[in-house]
Order: structure tokens, then C-alpha cells, then sequence
């Protein structure tokens, strides 16, 4: 039994291991259409461009996100950042490939327009230049980040506009606010049931409490224990300053993918 | 009886055994073969640009004949490499010479770019600000889609080599897809990019 138990926690850690590296090299998906980790852009101008770009899912269905971090990983190249991103996040709806992402990196002076596949007919790579060095660039060079964002998605929105038609409704509508990522923890759980299940076998009690213990009483704690880590555990890209508003606006991803369109600057 | 009834249950795991194997291997292959489609698409976008870089940047005064005459040059050879565009190929040296045509190419449009900016005159027009925005977008593409062919072929290899499949494999013709190799600078890119916000040391900043 006891080799039992230390095999099974050697195969947990060879699933583990592996899922935590890869979340380490890209950031989680962002919970937010407009996210500003790097603290540049004011409130009420970040909450103003969350609603445009919620809504912009609702009527057009594609999913434009804002992401603005303090700097760039250390040793990630730009677009090969950019990229990996954009797929892990799933940006756009899986049939459309209808998403884009502008990526701003504060301290590195680096921004790149991330374009998905279903995308690059509305928004070429030259529409995505232009509105870098045209709309966005004026402004940052100023310090003026909130008029540069404003100016940089109004742009993307007037671009994408009508390519596709929206249903009313979002993926995070359609999927409830606790998608998460929930595989990792699923694993986790399976295998503490495993090992709790195996010392109940040895020992015939559980948590030291006699008599019969129901499913409900295993599972539910376990769960519940390990969802209050959850929340801010995996962050990984900066201050996570998107996360104070909760209520709506939320973003989740659709399933698009892109292949690396778009246009990237510097100011 | 009872020997033939093991016996039989022997063949008939090996049989489910190998329709399993197949029908993965099957999907893999597919994706292989996706995945080297998209790597024609970019290449093929990227050689449609020339003919309009070539015609800017000829249009401007006195600009190095020889450079263009590489890039041409190196069009032209790329179009000579003879490959099937549906199905990625088997054959590693097949691959290698399609390799070497585009990055070539690659090469040969890297130097006419490094030279443009000899040319404040030609990079102030806009079609040329449009034209290399197009082949910095290109070129990302490339590195994009030939990652990931890259991956796409590492997971078809390692599938054929793993047991139980690697038994089956060769029996039912899959063999292992080449890769493309990396070069130093290759899979990154940014040789061919251009900061317009930076202001080259001749021109006043804007």
C-alpha cells in the first residue's frame, strides 16, 4: 500500500510538473476585454473601452481584447510572445478565427496589433501599420496612454466592423464566469480522491471521524479547498490589475486562432 | 478450445490494437499535411509581394541594381523547386532544397530592405511604408506556420515511434516527416524590420 500511495504521487507530479511550466511561459487569459497591467490607463477610460469592446463581441461577434503589460517577459522575442498568447487565449470564435489583440508594452516602448486568421481580410497587415504609427503612436509619444488606446481601438473597431454578425451574446455569457481553467485542478482532485480513497481502505476513517463518510463529504472539500487558491495563483503576467472590478464585462475565449498577422512598433 | 479461444483473443486485441493506432495515426498525418499547406500559402504571398517591391524600389533614383537583380533571381529559383503543395513532403532532401531556395530568397530581400534605407526618399513614399509592412507581416507569418508544421511533425514522428503504434507503422506506410531546420536568424525574423519610429541618424525626427 505505502508504494502504492508514492506511485501515485510520482505520476502526479509528472502530470503536474509539465502543466506548470507551461503555464509559467504565457500569461493565463486575461478575465477582461480591455486589461491594463501596467497601470497607465485611467479607470474610467479602461472601464469605458471594456464595455465598447464587450459589446462589440455581442453585435459583431469578434473578439477584440487590449492587453497592456509593464514589459516583456525577459528573453521572449516580440511576435514569437505575441503569438503563443494570442493561440493559448483561443481570440475569436472557433469557426471564425475572428479575433485580434493589441499588445502594449510599456517600459519595453513596444506595441504589436495580434490579428487572427478570420480577421486578416478587415484588418490587413497595412491597416494594422497604419493604425500603429497613425492613431496609437502620436499619442504614447506624448505619454498620452488613455487618448493612444482610445484612438488605437476605435480604429481596430472601425476596421472590423461588419465583417462578421454577433449573436447578442458572449462566450463568457455563454459559459458562465467560472470556466477557469479547471483541467489542472480536475487532475488534482482525481488523484487526491485516489490517495484519500486508499488511506480510507487502510485506515476505515477518514479525517479521524467514525462511522460512514458519504461521496459528497470527500469531494466537496477537496474542491472547495483547493478553489479558494484558484483565484490569483496563476497570474504569472505582472500586477493583475484587471482583476478588482468584477461583475459583467468579462472576457472568455472562443476558440480562434491566428497565424501570426497583424503589424508591431515602437514609439 | 480454450487455446484457440486465447489465441483469438490475442489476434483480436492486436486488430483493435492497430485500428486505433491507424486512425490516429491518420488524423496526425492530416494535420501534417495541414499545417504544410499553410506554409505554401505564406511562401506564396510572400513571392506574390515582390513584383510590387521590386517595381517601388526600382522607381527610385539610381537605386543598386544588383540587389534587385538577386531578388529577382532568387524568385525565379524558388519557382524552379518543384513540390506538391497538398501533401508535406516524405523526403528529407526534398525538403532541404525547398529550404534553401526560400531562404535564399529570404536572404536576398533581407539585403534589399538593409539597402532601402539608403533611400529616405523611397522609404518616405507610402507604398513602400505599405510594402514593408506586408513582408515584416509576411515574414512573421512564415516563422508562424513553419513552427507550426514543426510541431505538428514532431507529434506525427513521435506517435509512429511509440508502442504499441511503432509495430503497425511501417506495415500500414507511415513513415517519419523531415522537419525544417532552423537557421540562426530564420525562425525569429526580425532581420527584415524596420522601426519607423526611430529616426535614422540623416532624417530629423518627425
Amino acid at each position: 500500500m505505502k508504494r502504492c500511495d508514492r506511485g501515485l504521487a510520482l505520476l502526479f507530479l509528472l502530470v503536474w510538473i509539465p502543466i506548470a511550466q507551461a503555464a509559467d511561459l504565457i500569461p493565463k487569459a486575461p478575465d477582461r476585454y480591455f486589461n491594463d497591467y501596467a497601470r497607465v490607463v485611467s479607470p474610467s477610460t479602461a472601464e469605458k473601452l471594456n464595455a465598447r469592446l464587450e459589446s462589440f463581441e455581442r453585435t459583431n461577434s469578434s473578439q477584440i481584447l487590449v492587453v497592456i503589460y509593464p514589459k516583456l517577459p525577459e528573453g521572449a522575442a516580440l511576435e514569437d510572445f505575441t503569438i503563443k498568447a494570442f493561440r493559448a487565449w483561443d481570440v475569436g470564435q472557433k469557426t471564425k478565427n475572428n479575433g485580434a489583440v493589441l499588445f502594449i508594452f510599456v517600459n519595453d516602448r513596444r506595441l504589436r496589433i495580434e490579428v487572427g486568421y478570420g480577421l486578416e481580410g478587415a484588418l490587413p497587415d497595412i491597416i494594422a501599420k497604419r493604425i500603429i504609427e497613425d492613431e496609437i503612436k502620436p499619442h504614447f509619444r506624448e505619454g498620452h496612454y488613455d487618448a493612444g488606446v482610445t484612438a488605437g481601438v476605435e480604429a481596430i473597431l472601425k476596421a472590423a466592423r461588419g465583417e462578421y454578425r454577433g449573436t447578442g451574446r458572449t462566450q463568457a455569457d455563454r459559459r458562465g464566469k467560472g470556466r477557469a481553467n479547471w483541467a489542472p485542478f480536475a487532475i488534482f482532485g482525481f488523484f487526491l480522491l485516489m490517495m484519500i480513497f486508499s488511506a480510507r481502505r487502510r485506515r476505515g476513517t477518514m479525517y479521524g471521524r467514525r462511522g460512514r463518510t458519504g461521496w459528497g463529504d470527500i469531494f466537496w472539500p477537496t474542491l472547495g479547498g483547493f478553489g479558494g487558491g484558484s483565484g490569483g495563483g496563476w497570474g504569472g503576467g505582472g500586477g493583475g490589475g484587471g482583476g478588482g472590478f468584477g461583475g459583467g464585462g468579462g472576457f472568455s475565449g472562443g476558440g480562434g486562432s491566428g497565424g501570426g498577422g497583424g503589424a508591431s512598433g515602437s514609439w | 478450445m480454450k487455446k484457440f479461444a486465447i489465441i483469438g483473443g490475442v489476434v483480436l486485441l492486436l486488430v483493435i490494437i492497430a485500428v486505433v493506432s491507424y486512425n490516429s495515426l491518420v488524423g496526425l498525418n492530416q494535420r501534417v499535411d495541414a499545417a504544410w499547406a499553410q506554409v505554401q500559402n505564406v511562401y506564396q504571398r510572400r513571392a506574390d509581394l515582390i513584383p510590387n517591391l521590386v517595381s517601388t524600389v526600382s522607381g527610385a533614383a539610381n537605386f543598386e541594381k544588383s540587389t534587385i537583380t538577386e531578388v529577382t533571381q532568387a524568385r525565379a529559383s524558388v519557382g524552379q523547386v518543384k513540390i506538391d503543395p497538398s501533401k508535406a513532403p516524405t523526403d528529407p532532401a526534398e525538403l532541404a532544397k525547398f529550404q534553401q531556395a526560400q531562404d535564399q530568397l529570404s536572404s536576398a530581400l533581407s539585403r534589399l530592405l538593409v539597402v532601402a534605407e539608403n533611400y529616405p526618399q523611397l522609404r518616405a513614399t507610402a507604398n513602400f511604408r505599405d510594402l514593408q509592412a506586408q513582408l515584416e507581416g509576411t515574414e512573421n507569418r512564415i516563422a508562424v506556420e513553419r513552427k507550426s508544421f514543426n510541431e505538428a511533425v514532431q507529434s506525427f514522428n513521435t506517435a509512429i515511434k511509440r508502442f504499441p503504434t511503432v509495430l503497425f507503422a511501417g506495415m500500414l506506410g507511415f513513415k517519419t516527416r523531415p522537419y525544417f531546420t532552423a537557421q540562426p536568424g530564420a525562425e525569429t525574423v526580425p532581420k527584415v524590420q524596420f522601426d519607423f519610429g526611430k529616426p535614422a541618424p540623416a532624417t530629423p525626427k518627425p
